[in-house]
């Protein structure tokens, strides 16, 4: 079947009617990225497989904005086939009606089949129906990828054997080697029924039977655990070969990890010692007492001219207490020590009266400042008396009656003492200068050696950065990968160790089973009717042949397939480095599954590059087809947009030049061999392309000038090249 | 060939019947036409399944299970 023509109309940015008109052997579709390589994919995914759903987001904007509102028109993408020399016509259609500004309704999709005989006779058919007939959907299905993720279509651990049973003669032989069981299981049955009659065995063969059916429950479990063993087993050696990729790096970066923890360490313990809270020590370590001693110099100075002049003041005030006392004491002795009246005794105006009176009425003798002289010395006395009374009066109002010191508070004395206090600290504020400088420099030697291990952080951090800009993956999962590692290989001993242990007990209950149905089969001879054993014999025979013949057919085509598979997978990359593709078929419990793997003398590759990995599942593919085309008659083609992304453009040439040589039909969107002229901004094919071998090629670009914000302003143009 | 032929053929190729049953392939029918009206009961058992199975007129589980066991009964 060969696709000739894809018309795409009003569909996103393939505005108005554009048509691919495609030949046998490879066509190839350029573009850049965001041209409509994809929308051109995605339509023809739309044809084969589209819903309802969300039609109004496959309109062409521009159509729309140049519709008139209630105005309609039609979104199609329509495909023309050729198949035994005739044509048929799939279109898949929806009307779109302009309701508003940016705003449309849709109906229903249809599609109509148009079919062309060689006459050109035309006649309308189900346009489902034909698409299933002439491209059916399973075949669809592994016919079109879009992009490298979705090449691997064996992620699915069924995918493949169902893509071989698909394709392959093995498909036919399936039903042949149920039918055998059943007719075996069957006549083993009527076997049984017939032996069971014989009363005699009856017990031991009823006891067999048990026994049998026991030790095919335990074969049974056995299976199950050696098939899970072996799985985990696979998935450990995978990990131990994607850690080994790893653990080199893992095992230096735990190095560097410790060296760098131990040098932030010796950087914080430094950074702790130094001890910059100066403006604390400046109060608490006193440091601001640095220069303090010539103040403490004049302070003292000054203290002692006061504390000197403190003793002559208080020698004077001394010397003129002791005069005083002095004195009280000589008028003492003037009465003979005795002890004198009180002061106003006799009182004032007594006194008055007396001197007036010229008399002492107190010892009644004459007192005469005129008279004779102890007149007058009585006179004097008495007068003297008064005068003291009336000082006494005087002084009592203007002098307290304790005398004070002359220096109450003794402030000079508190100097002095400061004075010699400071003097005692000296010694010590002497040693603020050598302390504050031995600090600066115990902090600028620390400093420095901060500054030395800092630089030697920032080169063990360099080289994890190397270490890490090395490794594929993150920090904290390398960190795993060592304990990681070690774990599973320990895991691993032990799985093989428990692989062995399985197979050993399935063969013990193999050994078993044997003898016990052997042990059946001679109560059978002996009990039941010769010919139901001869035709359950035979029955058995027959599905060994039917099994086996199906397992041969399978594995031929997987022999085939891993040949042509490996061919290809060698030409893509020819002249480098591939490994060989295998093919393995392992048996779950209830059904086959085939892996694919990437093997390197005889060892699993797991974890191949990308574009490695895209060149084998493309090879697969590729033999997949070739096989199926010979097998069957027909050819069907396949349309790959942009498997190659991984590719470099050598490779892509080599690739595509390839696939010049196969057989069917090929589609191949990529964005190769294009260039973009910054200053011009235009894009033009690179000469290279013209040695690329192909039947047909186009272009597909946006027609300039457009704005890349105003989708009304996007039409893809459909050159042929 | 017709694809039923190729089936049986390919089930007569199995070495079981060499080894087992003494049959050479050179001496065996080509056809399931042929093998239907073979002495050898496996064989003509085969043919009958396959006929059964490709054949113009497929039968169903219990059709066939009745014609083979019938005629192996019958046979051997």
């Amino acid at each position: 079947m060969i696709i000739r023509k894809i018309q795409i109309e009003n569909y996103l940015c393939y505005y108005a009617n554009n048509t691919f008109e495609l030949s046998e052997g490879l066509n190839i579709i350029l573009g850049e990225n965001g041209e409509g390589k994809t929308k051109f994919f995605e339509a023809v995914d739309w044809l084969f497989n589209g819903g309802n759903s969300e039609l109004s987001t496959l309109v062409s904007a521009r159509k729309l904005d140049e519709t008139k509102i209630s105005e309609s028109f039609r979104v199609s993408v329509s495909m023309t086939v050729e198949q035994y020399g005739e044509k048929s016509t799939i279109t898949k259609s929806f009307l779109v009606r302009k309701e508003g500004q940016n705003e449309c309704s849709t109906s229903s999709f249809m599609i109509e089949g148009i079919e062309e005989n060689s006459s050109g006779e035309r006649s309308q058919v189900d346009g489902q129906a034909l698409l299933d007939q002439i491209f059916p959907f399973q075949i669809r299905k592994y016919s079109m990828f879009k992009g490298e993720a979705e090449l691997n279509v064996f992620e699915s651990e069924s995918a493949l054997a169902n893509l071989i049973n698909l394709f392959s003669e093995a498909k036919h032989y399936g039903k042949y080697s149920e039918k055998g069981a059943f007719l075996r299981e069957k006549a083993e049955k009527a076997v049984e029924d017939s032996s069971k009659l014989d009363k005699k065995n009856e017990a031991l063969y009823r006891r067999l039977e048990g026994e049998i059916l026991q030790l095919e429950r335990e074969k049974d479990k056995y299976k199950v655990h050696l098939n899970a063993t072996e799985e985990e087993i696979r998935k450990i050696e995978e990990n131990l070969q994607d850690a080994e990729r790893h653990v080199s790096n893992a095992d230096a970066l735990e190095v560097l990890n410790n060296r760098i923890k131990d040098i932030e360490g010796r950087i914080s313990f430094l950074a702790g010692r130094i001890d910059e809270n100066y403006t604390t020590s400046l109060f608490d370590e006193n440091w601001i007492l640095v220069n303090f001693e010539p103040f403490h110099k004049e302070f003292a100075e000054k203290v002692s001219a006061h504390s000197k002049k403190r003793r002559l003041l208080q020698s004077e005030f001394d010397k003129q207490k002791g005069i005083k006392e002095g004195e009280k004491k000589a008028k003492a002795e003037l009465l003979n020590n005795a002890v004198p009246l009180p002061v106003g005794v006799p009182s004032k105006s007594h006194m008055e009266e007396m001197l007036q009176d010229k008399i002492c009425k107190v010892c009644n003798r004459p007192a005469n400042p005129q008279g004779s002289k102890d007149e007058v010395e009585a006179y004097e006395f008495m007068m003297k008396r008064l005068k003291a009374y009336l000082e006494s009066q005087a002084v009592e109002e203007n002098e307290p009656e304790n005398e004070e010191p002359l220096f109450k508070f003794d402030y000079i004395n508190r100097l002095d003492n400061l004075c010699i206090s400071h003097e005692d600290n000296m010694k010590k504020l002497r040693l603020i200068r050598t302390q504050i400088k031995e600090l600066f420099e115990f902090n600028d030697c620390r400093k420095k050696d901060i500054e030395e291990l800092n630089e030697k952080l920032e080169k063990e951090k360099l080289e994890r950065e190397r270490i890490l800009g090395n490794s594929s993956i993150a920090e904290e999962k390398l960190i795993d990968v060592l304990k990681n590692y070690n774990a599973w290989q320990k895991d691993l001993r032990n799985r093989n160790e428990q692989k062995i242990d399985y197979t050993s007990k399935l063969n013990r209950v193999d050994a078993e089973l044997k003898s016990k149905k052997e042990e059946k089969d001679k109560i059978e001879m002996s009990s039941a009717s010769s010919f139901l054993i001869k035709t359950r014999n035979i029955l058995r025979d027959i599905e060994t042949i039917f099994c086996d013949t199906k397992e041969k057919k399978f594995e031929e085509f997987i022999e085939k397939l891993q040949t042509k598979s490996n061919n290809i997978f060698k030409t893509i990359n020819i002249d480098a480095f591939t490994g060989t593709i295998v093919f393995r078929k392992k048996s779950k419990v209830n059904r086959i599954i085939i892996e694919v793997e990437l093997q390197e003398d005889g060892r699993t590759f797991y974890k191949p590059n990308q574009s490695l990995l895209t060149s084998m599942h493309i090879s697969i593919l590729f033999a997949i087809s070739e096989l199926a085309s010979e097998i069957k008659e027909e050819n069907f083609p396949m349309i790959f947009d942009a498997p190659t992304s991984s590719f470099g453009e050598n490779k892509t040439a080599q690739f595509l030049n390839l696939i010049y040589e196969t057989e069917n039909q090929k589609i191949l969107l990529i964005k190769d061999f294009l260039h973009a002229d910054r200053t011009t901004n235009s894009l033009s094919i690179k000469k290279e392309f013209e040695n690329v071998r192909r039947n047909k090629a186009f272009w597909v670009k946006l027609e300039r000038p457009f704005d890349p914000n105003n989708l009304k302003t996007i039409n893809s143009q459909v050159i042929p090249l | 060939m017709a694809k039923k032929d190729d089936i049986l053929k390919s089930f007569l190729t199995h070495e079981l019947l060499e080894s087992k049953y003494e049959l050479l392939y050179e001496n065996l029918p080509t056809t399931v036409r042929d093998a239907l009206n073979s002495d050898i009961a496996i064989v003509k058992a085969i043919a009958l399944i396959v006929d059964g199975l490709d054949g113009t007129s497929p039968v169903t589980d219990s059709v066939l299970r009745n014609q083979i066991t019938q005629f192996l009964n019958e046979a051997i």
